[in-house]
């Protein structure tokens, strides 16, 4: 009959469902991100790496330069590893640079911030950043708000 | 055992079951070659099943049936292929593709065990519109089609292969006077011009009887009586009696079985 | 007539037990030979291509539709509560989500039930009270190959395209409703969305959903007409048994596979 008609109509049913998937892999979850071939690795050990989970960005003064690829327990230290892979662009950070794990706007997710230091020393692949800050857990920020005011008061007392 | 040459289809020892059920219990039918035979009976009694087996729709539980020369149950999946290119069926319906169109429904089976081009295709799917009488409706949908025409465009789709063997499942049933006309001269018609073998089963004893070189009187499961015509009419067996005669009650009881009158009329149920 | 006593209805009940793993069989068997059986005529992908055309490009309209209105109901209830705890934001990855990972698979899955799953089951039951499936068989075209299979992979292949679209739509519509209208600011409502959404998890698990419930969802609505008593009845039955089962079915699987895709618990 309208076999003409019908081949284009299942044609075009079809190519809208591949632009639909390309429209949802593209604007819609951000899958054109950090290709992972230009990319080097930086290793952080945290105390605590509270609520950090794998696919984390990683980002320095807000821009995301990176992010977590894997968290595993340092059996030696009883500390937190957090394997990092970081744009190659971004290739001139100081070994001393801090990394903090820090959290995205009220509800957000947790992130790690890099921050850097001053020495003329660079990090390269496989690098360990040293000087880090974990995650703020609740409980500590309550004991240490409590320590504060009872030691305020006993100062007052005085 | 093999097939006798005369014969154009035969059930041997055919019992057939559907569940616990026996629809056929040891039934012998010959159909004999180049001839109209009808086979009749009352409603349910599975005459329709016949076919279906005749046609390897079915398997019978037990017996064979040859058609052809062939032992249907027992052929592989291409030969059964192969067999049915020299069988037609006319269903009740007619069984149109109401997808397709007039000319399309008489291609299909060309299409489907032929590799012809498409213009001896259309002069064949012509031909064979022409033998009954609907040329013109070529180009028709199905549902744009009376009854009657319905079943002439599918009589039209099964002697597309030009068969050998034509089966008519219940054709006279709800037709108009003239409708029935055109098809008992159509039956007739194809089965002496072609040469072809014709099974009618039907419960119109006047159409059938009409046209019938033979017929066989089906009920409970076994084969009642068969003969001429004229050999049924005269016939001493009350069951077949009945039958042709249409009594209302006989061996066939008018009553449903219930209990006695007094005991729903005048005591407790 | 005598009253059903207790013996009765267990046995009535143990009847019915049986055949529902008969008809588990049954279906079973005509999913494979259909899927998989030597076919005996050709033109299998004109039939295929027919069938894409009926089943999948006539759902598009109900998709879209149904895609636009869900997508910008959940904007406006989304803003609503979010909106309470500061987090307008967040209304945009709240949508995607929502549509990527539930609702797009299910309500499309639900809707191509009712709309083609009902009309394959009316459609083959149709052709079984007409004997044309018998007409088929005699002229040694196996039905099974003929009308099954072609319907069965059309289904197969249009639900995910249509679910795929569904999402896309409601997203759009989401972001209409949540831009245009309620004031999000449009750079956060994507970005937070890109944020939150990735490919693998979101994407790719609802297309798997959508590919498992065009399986269930197509093998029910053709088996039931393949199955069906061969009267007007009958059918009006089986089409009515293929929009209910093919309903349940897709809601209990989407409960275990959200359990085993996003239950990492």
């Amino acid at each position: 009959m309208q076999n003409r008609t019908l081949e284009v109509g299942v044609g075009l049913f079809l190519l809208a469902g591949i632009l639909a998937l390309l429209l949802l892999a593209l604007r819609v979850s951000g899958l054109a991100a950090t290709p992972s071939a230009d990319t080097y690795k930086l290793y952080a050990y945290f105390d605590n790496i509270a609520g950090l989970t794998v696919r984390a960005k990683v980002s320095m003064a807000g821009v995301t330069i990176g992010k977590v690829t894997a968290i595993d327990l340092d059996r030696d230290n009883f500390t937190g590893r957090v394997t990092m892979q970081v744009d190659k662009k971004v290739d001139n950070l100081p070994i001393d640079s801090t990394a903090s794990i820090l959290t995205a706007g009220l509800l957000g997710e947790k992130y790690v911030g890099i921050s850097v230091g001053g020495d003329d020393k660079l990090l390269t692949n496989g690098g360990t950043i040293h000087d880090t800050q974990s995650s703020l857990v609740l409980e500590d920020l309550i004991g240490k708000f409590l320590l504060n005011s009872v030691g305020k008061d006993a100062k007052d007392a005085k | 055992m093999s097939a006798d040459n005369a014969y154009a289809v035969e059930l041997k020892g055919v019992s057939f079951k559907r569940g616990s059920r026996s629809i056929f219990n040891n039934v012998d039918i010959r159909i004999p070659k180049g001839k109209v035979t009808g086979i009749m009976g009352p409603s349910g009694c599975g005459k329709t099943t016949l076919l279906r087996l005749m046609g390897a729709q079915l398997r019978p539980s037990a017996g064979e049936v040859w058609v052809n020369g062939q032992n249907l149950p027992k052929l592989s999946r291409s030969d059964l292929f192969d067999a049915r290119k020299h069988m037609g069926v006319l269903f009740q319906s007619g069984a149109l593709f109401t997808d397709l169109d007039v000319f399309e429904n008489v291609a299909f089976p060309l299409r489907v065990h032929t590799e012809l081009p498409e213009e001896m295709i259309r002069d064949i799917v012509l031909m064979k519109l022409q033998a009954v009488g609907l040329r013109g409706a070529v180009e028709l949908m199905p549902d744009e089609l009376s009854g009657g025409m319905k079943r002439r465009v599918a009589l039209a789709r099964a002697i597309a292969m030009d068969p050998q063997i034509l089966m008519y499942d219940e054709p006279f049933v709800g037709q108009d006077p003239i409708a029935m006309g055109v098809l008992v001269r159509l039956i007739r018609l194809l089965n002496d011009a072609l040469g072809i073998t014709s099974v009618v089963v039907s419960h119109d004893l006047a159409e059938t009887a009409s046209i019938a070189d033979y017929i066989y009187v089906v009920g409970d499961g076994q084969v009642l009586g068969q003969g001429t015509p004229e050999e049924l009419m005269g016939s001493d067996n009350p069951r077949i009696r009945q039958f042709m005669k249409g009594d209302p009650d006989g061996p066939v009881p008018f009553h449903f079985p219930a209990p006695a009158l007094d005991a729903d009329f005048l005591g407790k149920r | 007539m005598r009253r059903k006593t207790l013996t009765d209805r267990v046995a009535l009940f143990g009847h019915s037990a049986i055949e529902a793993v008969a008809i588990l069989g049954r279906s079973t068997l005509f999913l494979f030979h259909a899927l998989f059986g030597r076919s005996t005529s050709g033109g299998g992908f004109q039939l295929l291509v027919k069938q894409l055309y009926s089943v999948g490009v006539m759902s598009l309209a109900i998709v879209v539709v149904s895609g636009m209105f869900i997508g910008m109901v959940l904007a406006l209830q989304g803003f609503s509560i979010l909106s309470k705890y500061g987090s307008a934001q967040a209304t945009g990855q709240m949508v995607a989500l929502t549509l990527l990972r539930e609702l797009g698979p299910v309500v499309t899955a639900l809707l191509f039930a009712g709309r083609a799953g009902s009309a394959l089951t009316a459609e083959i039951g149709n052709m079984k009270s007409t004997e044309q499936l018998s007409s088929l068989e005699m002229i040694g075209v196996d039905p099974l190959k003929h009308i099954a299979a072609p319907r069965l992979w059309a289904g197969f292949v249009s639900l995910p395209v249509l679910a795929l679209i569904f999402s896309v739509v409601g997203i759009w519509g989401g972001s209409w409703v949540a831009i245009d209208w309620l004031g999000v600011y449009s750079g956060s409502f994507w970005a937070n969305m890109q944020n939150s959404v990735t490919f693998n998890t979101d994407v790719l698990n609802g297309v798997i959903k959508s590919v498992v419930f065009a399986f269930v969802v197509t093998w029910i609505a053709v088996f039931q007409g393949y199955d069906c008593e061969p009267t007007s009845e009958g059918i009006s039955r089986a089409t009515t048994k293929t929009v209910v089962y093919a309903s349940l079915a897709v809601l209990g699987l989407d409960f275990i596979l959200t359990a085993l895709m996003f239950g990492d618990f």
